[in-house]
């Protein structure tokens, strides 16, 4: 029972690794120009993002969009508590790793109410208790030390990333506590219902991006990139610099 | 990986926020009422929740409403100015005004389909602060009933002596931002004209989202 399991996560690492040397290779190669917000593969990113989409449109969509209907809004709501609720780990060991010792606290707490009387995390009462849900993960623990993002990229099927979080994420991959207690095949399972559950949370909401956007591509590239800064610096706020460059009309520059 | 990394895991709060657009400016609570910015954004909360719940008006009506709530306490010229930045002073004072009225247009089309939806979300003002260039931030947080919070900043700026919105910040993306950095590559490579049939063919397919 354990060795397919472990084998499993060991291959996933290995992937994100491949991918993560096989870019950074290609970056060293070709220096990125401030132009492209730092996108110095932008025609292999453009290509995988493409196969990203291709795989949301014609799989991850269509199937989100069947769960959406068999499934009512608060059975999705419960799911997604509960998927969170497992994924506890991150949050606290990566609060901890950036000197966050209330917030770590109060994630184990947090855990703890949850996982009882939130009848093994399906449901939030935490929430209501002050104890809220923290976003952290070794990507932005790698950011607060002051690693810088690197340029870019897009993986195939994990999406926007860059060689900083796709280290987060291989690190992040053994804090996983159930891939440790059950068999590969049952985790797999559950993946894919936390991943098609996902994203039936968001189908009208990604449906409305795609429209409203000129260039999906670069529309997602900036909202990552700013995304990552926010949550590393735990703020909604943009740096000044980029408040002064964003709203100083051309005239009086 | 519990924290499901898929395709879009990383930028759902985002995209959850981008879509929040229409009722960004939900109920705000009375108590952070105050004069100036903070009351601007106030009042045109107020107002838009108030059409929002009137289930008496059609989606269109309901749709019209908050729109001219809308359009009266944003600045979409200065926030057009901001998109194109470098851009602007190419245009014609023609392009200039037909992209002030496109670029409002698609943001209407796109976001003002969130009227139908509109789902009891929430928001309150959870601070504001004075920024350069006079400016003025309110920060927000907008809570969805079955779904994690989103945080929402707006930045005004006074123009003959009222505050108006320049700019929507979701969850650090600003929408100046992601605009501006989709359209100067269209404008360094097909000119301005071409951004702006773009806009135009845009907005007219932009037909009420059905699902």
């Amino acid at each position: 029972m354990n060795h397919p399991m472990r084998l499993n996560f060991r291959y996933e690492w290995l992937l994100l690794l491949g991918a993560l040397c096989c870019t950074m290779g290609c970056a060293a190669a070709r220096p990125g120009s401030p132009d492209n917000g730092n996108d110095p593969l932008e025609g292999m990113n453009r290509g995988i993002f493409w196969f990203n989409d291709q795989v949301d449109n014609y799989v991850l969509e269509p199937a989100a969009k069947g769960w959406d209907k068999i499934t009512p809004d608060r059975v999705q709501k419960s799911l997604s508590n509960f998927f969170h609720n497992l994924g506890f780990p991150i949050v606290a060991v990566n609060g901890l790793l950036q000197g966050k010792f209330v917030q770590s606290a109060s994630d184990v707490g947090r855990f703890a109410v949850n996982t009882t009387v939130g009848f093994l995390g399906f449901f939030d009462p935490a929430s209501g208790w002050g104890l809220v849900q923290h976003n952290e993960d070794f990507g932005q623990t790698l950011g607060y030390w002051g690693v810088p993002p690197g340029p870019y990229l897009v993986l195939p099927f994990f999406g926007p990333c860059d060689p900083r979080d796709t280290v987060g994420l291989a690190v992040d991959s053994f804090s996983v506590i159930y891939a440790y207690f059950i068999p590969y095949y049952y985790t797999f399972g559950a993946r894919a219902v936390d991943i098609i559950n996902s994203r039936a949370l968001v189908l009208r909401e990604v449906r409305q991006i795609k429209d409203a956007s000129f260039d999906y591509y670069v529309a997602v590239r900036d909202a990552y990139t700013r995304r990552r800064a926010a949550l590393i610096a735990d703020q909604n706020d943009l740096p000044q610099n980029t408040q002064d460059e964003l709203y100083q009309l051309q005239e009086e520059q | 990986m519990t924290r499901t990394r898929s395709t879009l895991r990383p930028l759902r709060g985002i995209i959850v926020g981008f879509a929040l657009t229409a009722f960004l400016l939900a109920p705000i609570s009375a108590a952070r009422a105050a004069e100036g910015p903070t009351a601007a954004v106030q009042q045109t909360a107020d107002a838009v929740v108030a059409v929002l719940a009137d289930k008496g008006l059609s989606v269109e009506q309901r749709r019209h409403k908050v729109e001219e709530i809308v359009y009266a306490h944003f600045d979409f010229e200065t926030l057009s100015r901001l998109v194109l930045a470098r851009h602007w002073k190419e245009l014609s004072p023609e392009q200039q005004k037909a992209f002030v009225e496109e670029f409002k247009r698609h943001l209407s089309v796109t976001y003002g389909k969130n009227v139908e939806t509109y789902n009891n979300e929430k928001a309150v003002v959870i601070g504001d602060r004075a920024e350069t260039q006079n400016d003025w931030t309110v920060k927000t947080k907008v809570i969805r009933p079955s779904a994690e919070d989103v945080l929402v900043d707006y930045r005004l700026r006074k123009e003959d002596g009222q505050w108006r919105v320049i700019d929507v910040i979701i969850e650090g993306v600003s929408l100046v931002a992601n605009f501006r950095s989709q359209f100067q590559e269209i404008i360094s490579r097909d000119g301005a004209a071409k951004l702006i049939d773009l806009l135009r063919e845009k907005n007219a397919k932009g037909e009420p989202l059905k699902s």
